[in-house]
């Protein structure tokens, strides 16, 4: 099936999501559509899908306009789409899932589940999934989950395949698998549509490369054509460093001590398990793992937001756990939440507000019964200005700004104070490559003032460019604490749950 | 963003947390077979308890006059129970197997088979007379106490984790007659068979209530107005009925009646929720509010002036040819006025419509995560509509229940509650209609219990008070989810917004 975007524009208020877009899609291509976040790509995608509809443009499927209101259209079009977040009910079994939406019954109000499960089966052994019809999707892996995804979307007889950033979930081996099965589809006459940021990625699979800026289409090309660095200055409309400059180490004392932590989860199951390490001045640990295995606890516990239930974390000799927040922030440890939204700012304040949130009952910022405002602004114009935060005045409230500045306003703040530790949680999750470089040069200029930093992030480009030491995390437990030279493959094995002695380090 | 990419849920996770409320619960059941073995046991030994199996002699069938033809009948029933069973192995397969907990019911029938002819024998007087069972009160301590430490201690040693609630509730079940046994010891009969009776109901409105409120959770919206459609169920029955004094067929649309009351309010809740995406629970309690206040306003300004309109008119009583005339559960489930047996089809349609139609499995995916359904082409909110206006009608024939049902005039204030107490029941039956049936015929008990145990008071030390209360002071318990691990919808009372 041949598809083609011709046009298509889409506005929401005054903000241009999509620009004069044009797009076409051969039969049995995979199609990268490559753009850092917020160039566009979701908002194209959601249009086909028929989540969105385009302000301007029109969708042509076989050089035949179509009319795409909402989902049931564009899967009655043969328009298929695995979504970033899933859109799986996890306390559905595997035939519950993929059925929903066009069950078939017999007699009429009755769902045929033996028929369901039946076809299911046969798509699966068509192109290689094992799967369990009867599986409750909570207790697959992610992987599989994926694979389940991928099976609604072919037995709704989707001949394009939407994937929206499909490998941000995966181990670098699910991706690998991931990338087999892409291909036998392909073989298979499926288009693919394979969204993504991942640049080599994008190199390994795609026939054919559209990269999207700001909303337009800047240029499309093949991996023949285009290497990381070409494929990098298309995406960000300059040239970026890819890598991070940063000297060797030099670790001094230990400064954080943390010993055999257990941490439960807000339903009362162990999501840390027994886990020890320790952190020096001026080296950064970087924590690696596939998300939802215990980093989010584990980051919670080591800045005070939930109480391990054992275990010890001991801050220049300053035992810590199961003491307030307060006690945390006043010992030194910085924090970079890995929502930002929710816990690293308040959206509705301004600016300056948000660079003192924790710093209140500083003198400088106190007077009397209230808050010194005049220091307040001072503050936040100095701030505003060193980190090159962009906005109107520092008295903006900070939802009006991008991520990008919203992450900045987050770091000034936690900079400001006297750290003897920083923990960042995705400091870089859904920012432009320009703030991700700041980012990154901010965190490698704190470890060199001499303070320990903690990273944790699902990228493991970033784990490996940021990272002096990396810890993965697999199932709340530390499996290795390893060099960044370690390969990829090593390191992927260590986040799929393999034991250190099992990989030949 | 960051709730979706939390948790792994893995089996084991789970499985040890219902091993460490395993290990809980058997310590529990443990203390009190010890406290039954101890209380109840230390009973003087020439006490008994005398249980009545029928309301009367004609109302059990077969009559047995001697020990001697129970015999017979025992092995008679033993040889048709095999035959049925042998016969229903090829149709098991294909008609009932599918249907989940068909095995266990089978089970359940075959032991009553057996066990019932036992009691009748045990409980014939000199002569036949009357189908009554007299009971030694310190034995039964005795042994129900061992039993309970029995299955504690099963409970607690092997941390079972699938079967640990059948195992509680019989634990339970074992405490409770207990507990019965020795309430009413002495010359008072203990009417077993009446009490479950009233309790079988008084649970009926307590059926239509949690049913009305799984069909609606079960699709995301939070139904806290069935205190109101039953209200406006009971008052709008017993007008239609009494203006038209009392026909049969002025019954049957009655019930229809109260029904579109119901989903009438049901309407209101799901265009204010829906539509408007108003709070759920304030919607809710407002149209409760609106119904107090109105019906007071329609007792006191009309019925109370025209009394012709309030009537005492009561749905017939159906005794079931034959069934009913099983020794306990003929007089208690089958010899029931008619909305009985509309609760038991509605329970068994609902249940049906949840999990085995198109129409359930996406009133689920709705209440479980809506913006899943709608990438698949489902209409989140017309989805949601339609369930909340069903689930509105089955909770105003509920309300018919507290008029039609024992036939009295609608009084101010007579849902006393019930509509609350339904929701608590649907969560203790974990969003299902089965588990509804089963929770509310326990809640029935209890209230029925309650009621009638004021005949044996002056033998207790527990005021009359503290036992009416028992009802909600359970109902406060399953809500604080002491009762297992219960989940909810995962979209249970949050709003859907399009895109």
């Amino acid at each position: 099936m041949k598809l083609e975007l011709r046009g298509i524009t889409k506005r929401f208020g005054t903000l241009v999501a999509n620009h004069d877009v044009n797009l076409v899609v051969n039969p049995g291509e995979i199609h990268c559509l490559l753009g850092e976040n917020g160039a566009g790509k979701s908002t194209l995608m959601n249009i086909l899908y028929g989540l969105l509809i385009p302000d301007e443009g029109q969708i042509l499927i076989d050089d035949e306009v179509v009319t795409i209101r909402d989902p049931k259209d564009a899967v009655g079009h043969g328009v298929g789409m695995v979504h970033q977040h899933f859109m799986l009910i996890p306390v559905f079994n595997v035939v519950d899932n993929v059925i929903l939406g066009s069950e078939p019954v017999k007699p009429w109000p009755v769902i045929d589940y033996k028929a369901a499960a039946a076809r299911l089966l046969d798509l699966a052994n068509e192109y290689n999934f094992e799967i369990d019809p009867q599986a409750t999707i909570e207790n697959l892996p992610i992987g599989t989950q994926q694979r389940v995804e991928i099976l609604k979307a072919l037995s709704h007889h989707a001949s394009v395949l939407i994937l929206d950033e499909p490998t941000a979930v995966l181990t670098p081996q699910e991706t690998d698998a991931f990338m087999v099965i892409l291909r036998s589809l392909k073989e298979s006459g499926k288009s693919i549509i394979f969204i993504t940021h991942k640049l080599r990625e994008v190199l390994a699979l795609a026939d054919v490369i559209t990269v999207m800026r700001l909303g337009e289409v800047v240029g499309v090309t093949t991996p023949a054509q285009a290497d990381e660095r070409k494929l990098a200055t298309m995406m960000v409309g300059r040239d970026v460093n890819l890598m991070v400059d940063k000297a060797p180490a030099s670790p001094g004392e230990v400064v954080l001590d943390v010993r055999g932590i257990y941490v439960e989860d807000e339903r009362g199951l162990t999501s840390v398990k027994n886990v020890s390490f320790e952190v020096r001045a001026g080296e950064i640990l970087a924590v690696a793992g596939v998300q939802g295995n215990g980093q989010t606890e584990l980051v919670e516990a080591l800045t005070g937001m939930r109480r391990p239930s054992a275990g010890r974390i001991t801050l220049n000799g300053v035992e810590l756990a199961g003491e307030p927040v307060r006690r945390f922030l006043d010992a030194g440890i910085g924090h970079v939440p890995e929502d930002r939204q929710r816990y690293g700012l308040v959206p509705t304040l301004s600016i300056s507000d948000n660079l003192v949130l924790d710093q209140l009952d500083d003198p400088r910022f106190r007077r009397r019964f209230g808050r010194n405002l005049k220091a307040i602004k001072n503050n936040g114009v100095q701030l505003v200005e060193r980190y090159d935060i962009r906005a109107q005045s520092e008295e903006v409230a900070v939802s009006a700004l991008s991520g990008g500045n919203q992450q900045k306003v987050v770091m000034a703040r936690e900079l400001s104070r006297e750290l003897k530790l920083l923990i960042c949680s995705q400091p870089t999750r859904g920012l432009d490559v320009g703030s991700v470089e700041f980012m990154h040069r901010q965190i490698v200029a704190i470890r060199d003032s001499g303070v320990a930093v903690i990273i944790v992030s699902s990228e493991l480009d970033e784990v490996v460019a940021l990272g002096d030491r990396i810890a993965v995390l697999y199932d709340g437990d530390i499996q290795a604490i390893v060099p960044p030279t370690t390969s990829r493959e090593e390191l992927g094995l260590l986040m799929a749950g393999a034991r250190a002695e099992q990989v030949t380090l | 963003m960051s709730t979706d990419s939390r948790s792994i849920v893995t089996l084991e996770n789970l499985r040890s947390v219902s091993r460490t409320r395993s290990l809980a619960y058997g310590i529990t059941l443990m203390v009190l077979g010890v406290l039954e073995f101890v209380w109840y046991g230390s009973a003087a030994s020439g006490l008994h308890t005398i249980i009545q199996f029928g309301y009367n002699t004609a109302t059990v069938w077969p009559v047995v006059s001697s020990p001697w033809r129970f015999l017979l009948l025992f092995f008679g029933v033993a040889i048709i129970a095999l035959a049925l069973r042998a016969a229903s192995v090829p149709l098991y397969s294909r008609l009932v197997a599918s249907i989940r907990g068909s095995r266990t019911m089978t089970a359940l029938i075959g032991a009553y088979l057996v066990i019932w002819p036992v009691l009748l024998w045990a409980g014939i007087n000199q002569g036949g007379q009357l189908r009554t069972m007299t009971i030694p009160v310190a034995l039964t301590g005795d042994v129900f106490g061992v039993l309970s430490i029995a299955t504690g201690a099963v409970l607690a040693w092997r941390r079972l984790d699938r079967s640990a609630s059948g195992l509680l509730f019989t634990g339970l079940f074992v405490f409770l007659l207990g507990f019965l046994i020795w309430v009413a010891r002495g010359s008072l009969d203990l009417q077993l068979t009446a009490i479950l009776a009233s309790a079988v109901a008084v649970s009926t409105f307590l059926i239509f209530g949690s049913v009305s409120g799984t069909l609606c959770e079960r699709s995301g919206v939070v139904n806290i107005a069935i205190e109101g459609q039953f209200m406006a169920g009971a008052l709008s029955s017993i007008v239609f009925t009494s203006a038209l004094q009392g026909t049969g067929l002025s019954k049957t649309f009655a019930l229809l009646l109260a029904g579109l009351f119901g989903a009438l309010f049901g309407w209101i809740l799901a265009v204010m929720a829906l539509r408007y995406q108003a709070n759920q629970i304030i919607v809710g309690v407002v149209i409760v509010a609106f119904c107090t206040a109105m019906s007071q306003f329609l007792v006191t300004q009309v019925l109370d002036l025209r009394q012709n309109l309030n009537g005492s008119y009561g749905l017939p009583v159906w005794a079931v040819p034959g069934l009913s005339r099983i020794p306990v559960i003929g007089p208690v489930l089958f010899d029931q006025n008619v909305l009985v047996f509309v609760a038991f089809a509605i329970v068994i349609m609902a249940n049906f419509a949840l999990f085995r139609t198109r129409w359930g499995l996406r009133v689920r995916s709705v209440g479980e995560k809506p913006i899943a359904s709608e990438t698949v082409g489902i209409n989140v909110v017309r989805m949601r509509y339609g369930a909340v206006i069903i689930g509105g009608f089955v909770a105003g024939i509920g309300g018919a229940g507290f008029t039609l049902g024992p036939g009295s005039p609608f009084t101010y204030g007579m849902t006393s509650g019930y509509g609350y107490i339904a929701l608590a029941i649907m969560i203790f039956g974990r969003w299902r209609p089965y588990g509804a049936l089963m929770a509310s015929l326990l809640f029935g008990f209890t209230i029925a219990l309650s009621a009638n145990l004021n005949l044996y008071l002056q033998q207790l030390v527990i005021p009359q008070q503290f036992i009416s209360a028992l009802p909600y002071l359970i109902t406060i318990v399953v809500v604080s989810g002491v009762v297992g691990r219960i989940r909810p919808p995962a979209a249970d009372g949050v709003p859907f917004e399009r895109r």
